[in-house]
């Protein structure tokens, strides 16, 4: 056998290596591999995994096909996509495509893409985008992110319980609804909400809380705090009664996924949420089943928050995605969503969601899809009912500010920790005044 | 053994070592039998017949299925191994002269030098990873295993260095000053003399470097993208956490399995880290 002397083997792999240097230098290209255009999408895992399966077999590989372009998707925690932006548009360098949720595409809004003209296009020919889709997508002089979903908030219920309490129809306002809370709770089957950090079942109850009682975080200029009014102060005293009423006092503690768990283990009889608890108990009815072991999917209906004295509203989470300003491939990201969003297209990733999203603008509402199951009908024009943080202003980056560092959702669980009404409204107007002055 | 009366024994030694043992190893037995309980026992209403939170009595291998089968856990295993290991020998090697420098060698500043190293790792990760992302896409090396492996030290030196200094303190000079006398040079002395006997302080800096970067999820978080890149900690969050829905069998036998080489790690090298930690030299 011929022995390789060393000093042979470091030359070889020297010229080697310098040759295949020198080659793609004196070429001036990249090599073959990385010449094609790819577009980096990341979005959050979806709650829906047959959507993100049709989105990797069968809509990127076509869109691939049609477009001539790569696109790899990445999908991660939703919680992690603020950290993934930020280090994004610090460093220049990321992902083409991002997943906003709320209005957290306004917070980036100077390094973010124009993506009017899309937009513009998309809108109008699907009936319009809803006010919550645009709040939380133009800035007020340019569309910063295609609206993608919105995933709507309503409060999903045990019906038997509900009816061995007096109710056979979820309560209208917030006093019925209190007063059914109380007697569920003494039953043993308390209602469930987070007030903790977490980006969404927490603000979705918070502000349309506030709103219904005739608060708002700032007046219609959007720039004077007008939360510390007498509306807001008797929200919080209201709150504060009916936490202790009510609710499972543990929540204070809980993230967006401890409800869900509560709800399915049959700890709590009613919690606002997406649609997920009651599609995950259609995936395992075997699984989740009522204490007298019948399949709980045959128990939960969804309702409306409530109205108040200032009337009935949501927050629906939305998403949008957001073309980053550092992409190179900013044209073939534009041209992917253009591609995606078109309606043929679309409809197929809007079905398979059964009802968790709903789509981000008017024509989605008439998808026969609503007409499967009459347990989903509330999702159908949910969107219809939402504001945007920022009211009675418009959403923009301060409003973004406050809603991620929880400010209405911490002025709630200081109340029900102990702090008076008012002590913790004031506390909010001074977050919210350090914000807005900045 | 524990001298004294039967109560005293059972008051003084028994119960607290009960109770430690049981605070310490119920989040390990929470994980094995969350991961091999059927999602139908875990979603039980609390209120209903014969409900145990505790125990099952219908084992299942499904979560655990779940994990090895549709995610690519054996792959994010291996990646946060090579990293863990790269990162860790690399810290140690520059966190030995470090810490032999600082508290060997007279130089002017060598204590604040020592105390700045040490401010240096207090600077939290979540402000680190901006900057750091500038200079990984400077380097081209995003979405690779050296985006971790080269920025691990930066937190990881720091300790090391910090540790190995109090360490190389504890050991008397003598040992090295006989050597020196009997003709050895400085280098001699600290690789026949020292580090010899700081090898357990070097093993528990190890273990806890090793430690600090499986664990690690801010960094392998932003400067990992591709599923078949990602490492133990962010590829479970990643995969296993839908919407609002976490899947907690697969996620407890992902912990569970992550867990095991950081065990065998600690198990091998106990008697050596309990000295290293306690900084027993013998003089």
């Amino acid at each position: 056998m011929s022995r390789i002397a060393r000093r042979r083997l470091m030359q070889a792999a020297g010229l080697s290596a310098a040759g295949g240097l020198t080659g793609i230098l004196a070429s001036g290209q990249a090599p073959a591999y990385a010449q094609s255009t790819t577009v980096h999408w990341l979005k959050w895992n979806d709650f829906v995994p047959a959507a993100d399966e049709l989105l990797r077999k069968k809509l990127i590989p076509e869109a691939e096909k049609q477009l001539g372009i790569k696109i790899t998707l990445e999908t991660i925690n939703a919680n992690d996509l603020q950290a993934r932006t930020t280090a994004g548009i610090q460093s220049k360098s990321g992902p083409d495509l991002i997943m906003a949720f709320n209005s957290n595409a306004q917070l980036y809004a100077d390094s973010l893409a124009d993506v009017s003209e899309l937009c513009e296009a998309i809108g109008p020919a699907q009936g319009g985008y809803y006010q919550i889709a645009q709040g939380n997508s133009n800035d007020g002089k340019r569309w910063i992110s295609v609206p993608y979903c919105i995933i709507g908030a309503e409060v999903a219920y045990r019906k038997s319980w509900f009816k061995q309490a007096g109710w056979d129809q979820f309560p209208k306002t917030w006093d019925e609804y209190r007063a059914a809370g109380k007697k569920l709770k003494a039953a043993g089957h308390p209602l469930g909400q987070t007030l903790g950090h977490t980006f969404g079942d927490a603000p979705t109850f918070a502000y349309p809380m506030m709103w219904s009682f005739g608060g708002k975080e700032v007046e219609a200029d959007g720039k004077t705090v007008a939360v510390n009014s007498k509306e807001t102060i008797e929200s919080v005293k209201f709150m504060t009664a009916f936490w202790k009423d009510a609710f499972d006092e543990g929540g204070l503690a809980w993230d967006d996924t401890s409800n869900n768990r509560a709800m399915l283990s049959g700890t709590i009889s009613a919690t606002l949420n997406g649609a997920s608890i009651y599609i995950e108990t259609l995936r395992k009815p075997d699984t989740y089943r009522t204490e007298d072991d019948k399949p709980m999917k045959e128990d939960i209906l969804h309702g409306r928050l409530p109205a108040g004295p200032g009337g009935q509203y949501a927050f629906h989470s939305a998403q949008s995605t957001m073309v980053m300003g550092y992409s190179k491939n900013q044209k073939a990201a534009i041209d992917f969503l253009r591609w995606f969003h078109t309606e043929g297209n679309y409809r197929q990733w809007f079905e398979i969601q059964k009802g968790f999203s709903c789509g981000p603008a008017a024509m989605w509402e008439k998808d026969k899809m609503w007409d499967i199951d009459p347990v989903m009908e509330p999702y159908r024009d949910a969107a219809k009912y939402g504001r945007v943080p920022g009211f009675a202003g418009r959403a923009n980056q301060k409003a973004a500010e406050a809603l991620t560092k929880y400010i209405i959702v911490d002025m709630y669980a200081k109340a029900v920790q102990g702090m008076p009404a008012e002590d913790s409204v004031k506390w909010a107007e001074g977050e919210l005044k350090k914000i807005y002055a900045a | 053994m524990v001298e004294g009366s039967r109560w005293r024994r059972w008051v003084s030694f028994y119960i607290p070592l009960t109770a430690f043992m049981v605070v310490l190893l119920f989040p390990f037995y929470w994980m094995i039998i969350t991961s091999v309980r059927p999602d139908k026992e875990l979603y039980r209403p609390w209120n209903a017949k014969n409900y145990n939170p505790f125990w099952t009595w219908n084992p299942t291998l499904e979560h655990i299925r779940m994990l090895l089968e549709e995610t690519m856990f054996m792959t994010w295993l291996w990646n946060t191994m090579l990293i863990a290991l790269a990162s860790t020998i690399i810290s140690l090697i520059c966190g030995v002269f470090a810490g032999y420098a600082l508290s060997r060698l007279r130089f002017r500043f060598a204590g604040m030098l020592g105390t700045g190293i040490f401010i240096t790792y207090l600077v939290p990760q979540t402000l680190l990873f901006i900057p750091l992302a500038d200079i990984i896409r400077d380097f081209h090396i995003g979405d690779t295993p050296w985006s971790l492996i080269l920025t691990y030290p930066t937190f990881l030196i720091p300790f090391s260095t910090w540790l190995m200094m109090g360490y190389f303190k504890a050991i008397p000079k003598e040992l090295e000053e006989c050597a020196r006398i009997d003709g050895a040079t400085r280098w001699q002395a600290m690789i026949w003399i020292i580090l010899p006997v700081a090898i357990p302080g070097i093993l528990s800096a190890g273990i806890f470097a090793f430690t600090l970067s499986w664990n690690e999820f801010i960094y392998a978080l932003v400067f990992l993208s591709s599923s078949e890149q990602k490492t133990v900690p962010v590829g479970i969050v990643s995969e296993l956490v839908r919407g609002d829905v976490f899947f907690w069998g697969s996620l407890m036998a992902g912990a569970l399995l992550g867990s095991i080489p950081v065990a065998v790690v600690y198990s091998f090298f106990v008697e050596h880290y309990v000295a290293g930690v306690t900084g027993s030299v013998k003089g």
